[in-house]
């Protein structure tokens, strides 16, 4: 309509962002954190196949300079890559034909922001529109950058580290608004979702996960929520009705997680963290919005649908993984889903046009803490002897799977569309918990529970398996044990491959159709958290993956003691991870040769 | 770079006898009682009451055996008690180490904290969660 003055101001009608949908139908780019606003993690680049993964070399190798955790993946866009680094969080810019570095960008951040990060400096990656490259800073600082130069065009406070409100997650880009969210669930912060205009780096809309509906975006008649087996408006203060007193305030329910969005129903999607403290006496109720898959509006923030996967949390269960939408035939029925592998262990379907739920189903065999979900009321049926809370404070609950960092905990999984089904990177790790009264004091840590984590007991003494999960049943189609927890997250591609990397630093590639089948592996030179990532340069297509240990996988895991006394000599865990890797920061890139190239 | 002296440290090997401990650099030559392993004084005990209420165990370990942070029974060992005070109220930031300067649990029981952690690190305390020993 170029006859039209332009007018600032018009609201764009319902489309997502045009320019960043082109990028992501172009299998070249690497585009977003999951390559697509589905979370899919599926690539239809099929070079790299099966048949000739085994002759894949090492391409190219970059450092960051930067050591500890690396999480997420660079993007690629149109020929330029992104590498983001853990706090400091540096950005390189580099131009794949050269390989050169054309800019670089290092914010400047108070080194007292690195201890209110407990307990590692991950930074989940980047975003990118409209030449335009988003960093969410540790320090809770949204910065736009021009991607051709690097240069700053408007930044903006998204919370208060004093407090503890600091950011990890890689922000989303969803039409003409950047959306993050905030940190700190450990510090007593209260979460929210918030979306900034990409172009001026004002705030459209904030949603908080705890308080009054006003603040929470909730609309008492219209947002649903399942119950009793069908679909009914959550009423009035749904959230400060579950809380005692003013806890909510300090109530948690951060969003550090892995967002989605739903060009056709104008919804994105995002879970909720743990309530504080981990004491759980200290909050009784249901703790609302906690731990809650939400559905909001993109351009108003309104909350359309909730469902709150752990009511009243007693073993820091965060609902924040990634909620991957995918087209599925659930029961026989064709849906528009929503499928999302909870820390608690349950992996849970939903129709994510109305919040429906259709599947909530154990994806690790040993879970415990319930015995299954009611599917009419949607909640777990939690086993007393694992109830931190019936158990109380001061006594030390024993033997629960899985431990708080999950079953499977921000390492996102892949979907791929050839079968329909979810390939998943889980922990298999169990624990104690024993809470205790703890006081609010702003800016110092929250918890109120002492935890230790051990491998599975019972089961193959790995810590990790990598599986591949059928969402419409709800069950483990295959298993492959690992040693640690698998961290990484994985790809699907049209090549029939499935990859992810290990703690000990291993990139593995595998056959979609039998996972047990390794084709692949490669040691980088420091253990993988990162997301293994794929793109096309110049005809060749190339994977990789960041290489960088820590993360709460590197570092969050006790040894399973026997006893306290075993202290020094422990096994299992953190103790016998060093025997494999040790810090490091790099990007490692692998790709065919180019003989095996030319005969395709 | 801080010159340290070490004192020889007592080593308390008498189990389910009230063991007594020199610190390293002599300022507190009584810095934890201890009977059976876990039955320790009152001061003592405040210390692990502020090494629970700091969350000090997401760095350093439940049984302060070391994660993202160093294992504080190997530098407990050797870390005055000046130099511990030193830590504590102004952290390492650069390092994850916080500064505890604004959580009165800690910084009013510095020296609970300093002899539960010396008694863990010379293996006279023989498990992480004690108790208060009858009075």
């Amino acid at each position: 309509m170029a006859f039209l003055p332009l007018l600032l101001s018009i609201p764009r009608m319902a489309a997502a962002n045009g320019e960043l949908e082109k990028l992501i139908s172009d299998p070249k780019n690497w585009a977003m954190q999951a390559g697509d606003m589905y979370n899919q993690r599926y690539s239809k680049l099929g070079q790299i196949n099966r048949q000739n993964v085994g002759r894949m070399q090492v391409a190219w190798m970059f450092s960051t300079g930067v050591l500890r955790g690396h999480e997420g993946s660079p993007l690629v866009v149109n020929g330029m890559m992104y590498v983001h680094t853990p706090f400091p969080n540096k950005i390189f810019a580099i131009d794949l034909d050269t390989r050169k570095i054309v800019w670089r960008y290092e914010p400047r951040q108070d080194t007292a922001v690195i201890p209110q990060m407990c307990c590692d400096t991950v930074y989940r990656g980047l975003a990118y529109a409209e030449n335009k490259i988003f960093l969410q800073q540790a320090d809770s600082t949204l910065v736009a950058l021009d991607a051709k130069s690097g240069n700053v065009l408007w930044s903006v406070k998204n919370g208060d580290p004093k407090v503890g409100a600091v950011n990890t997650n890689a922000p989303h880009v969803f039409k003409d608004k950047v959306i993050t969210g905030i940190s700190g669930g450990e510090w007593g912060v209260r979460g929210f979702v918030a979306a900034y205009d990409i172009n001026t780096g004002n705030q459209v809309w904030k949603a908080y996960s705890t308080g009054p509906d006003a603040e929470m975006l909730i609309d008492p008649q219209k947002t649903m929520t399942w119950t009793d087996g069908t679909l009914q408006p959550v009423g009035e203060n749904s959230s400060l009705s579950t809380w005692q007193g003013d806890q909510w305030k300090n109530g948690g329910g951060t969003t550090w997680g892995w967002y989605s969005y739903d060009k056709a129903l104008n919804l994105m999607y995002y879970g909720t963290g743990n309530p504080s403290t981990w004491n759980p006496a200290q909050r009784p109720g249901d703790n609302r919005w906690s731990m809650t898959i939400m559905a909001r509006d993109v351009d108003t923030g309104m909350a359309k649908w909730v469902y709150q996967m752990t009511p009243y949390d007693e073993w820091d269960f965060d609902g924040v993984n990634e909620m991957i939408l995918a087209d599925l035939n659930v029961k026989g029925k064709p849906t528009r889903a929503l499928v999302h592998f909870d820390r608690n262990g349950f992996g849970y379907t939903l129709d994510r046009a109305t919040g429906a739920l259709l599947v909530a189903a154990k994806f690790d065999p040993k879970v415990n803490w319930a015995t299954h979900v009611d599917m009419k009321t949607g909640r777990p049926q939690v086993v007393k002897a694992y109830s931190t809370a019936q158990n109380g404070p001061e006594v030390n609950t024993k033997g629960i799977c899985p431990a708080a960092l999950g079953s499977k905990d921000q390492q996102p999984a892949a979907y791929n569309p050839k079968n329909r089904l979810f390939y998943v990177p889980t922990n298999h790790v169990c624990m104690d918990y024993e809470p205790f009264k703890v006081d609010y004091v702003a800016g110092q840590p929250y918890v109120g529970a002492t935890l230790s984590m051990y491998p599975t007991p019972g089961s193959h003494g790995g810590m990790g398996n990598f599986i591949v999960w059928d969402a419409s049943q709800g069950r483990i189609v295959q298993s492959k044990a690992e040693k640690f927890s698998v961290w990484s997250g994985a790809l699907v591609t049209a090549g029939g491959l499935a990859c992810y990397g290990t703690l000990e630093g291993y990139l593995k590639c595998v056959d979609a159709n039998n996972i047990n089948k390794e084709l692949f592996r490669f040691k980088t030179p420091s253990g993988i958290i990162g997301n293994v990532f794929t793109y096309q340069h110049k005809g060749k297509q190339y994977i990789g993956v960041y290489s960088g240990i820590g993360g709460w996988a590197g570092i969050g895991m006790a040894a399973g003691l026997e006893k306290d006394t075993d202290g020094l000599g422990a096994v299992g865990g953190y103790k016998e991870l060093r025997d494999y890797t040790d810090l490091g920061g790099s990007l490692t890139v692998f790709a065919l040769p180019d003989q095996v190239v030319a005969t395709k | 770079m801080i010159h340290r002296a070490l004192a020889p440290a007592l080593f308390a090997g008498c189990v389910s006898a009230a063991v007594q401990a020199a610190a390293a650099d002599g300022a507190d030559d009584k810095p934890y009682i201890v009977v059976d392993g876990f039955k320790v004084d009152a001061k003592t005990m405040n210390g692990f009451r502020a090494w629970r209420a700091a969350a000090c165990d997401r760095c350093h370990g439940a049984n302060q055996q070391g994660l993202v942070g160093p294992s504080l029974l190997v530098s407990m060992k050797t870390l005055s008690k000046q130099e511990f005070v030193k830590v504590v109220t102004e952290g390492r930031l650069e390092k994850g180490m916080p500064s505890f300067t604004t959580s009165r649990m800690v910084m009013d029981n510095t020296d609970g904290l300093y002899a539960y952690l010396k008694g863990r690190a010379e293996g006279a305390i023989t498990q992480a969660r004690v108790q208060e020993m009858p009075q």
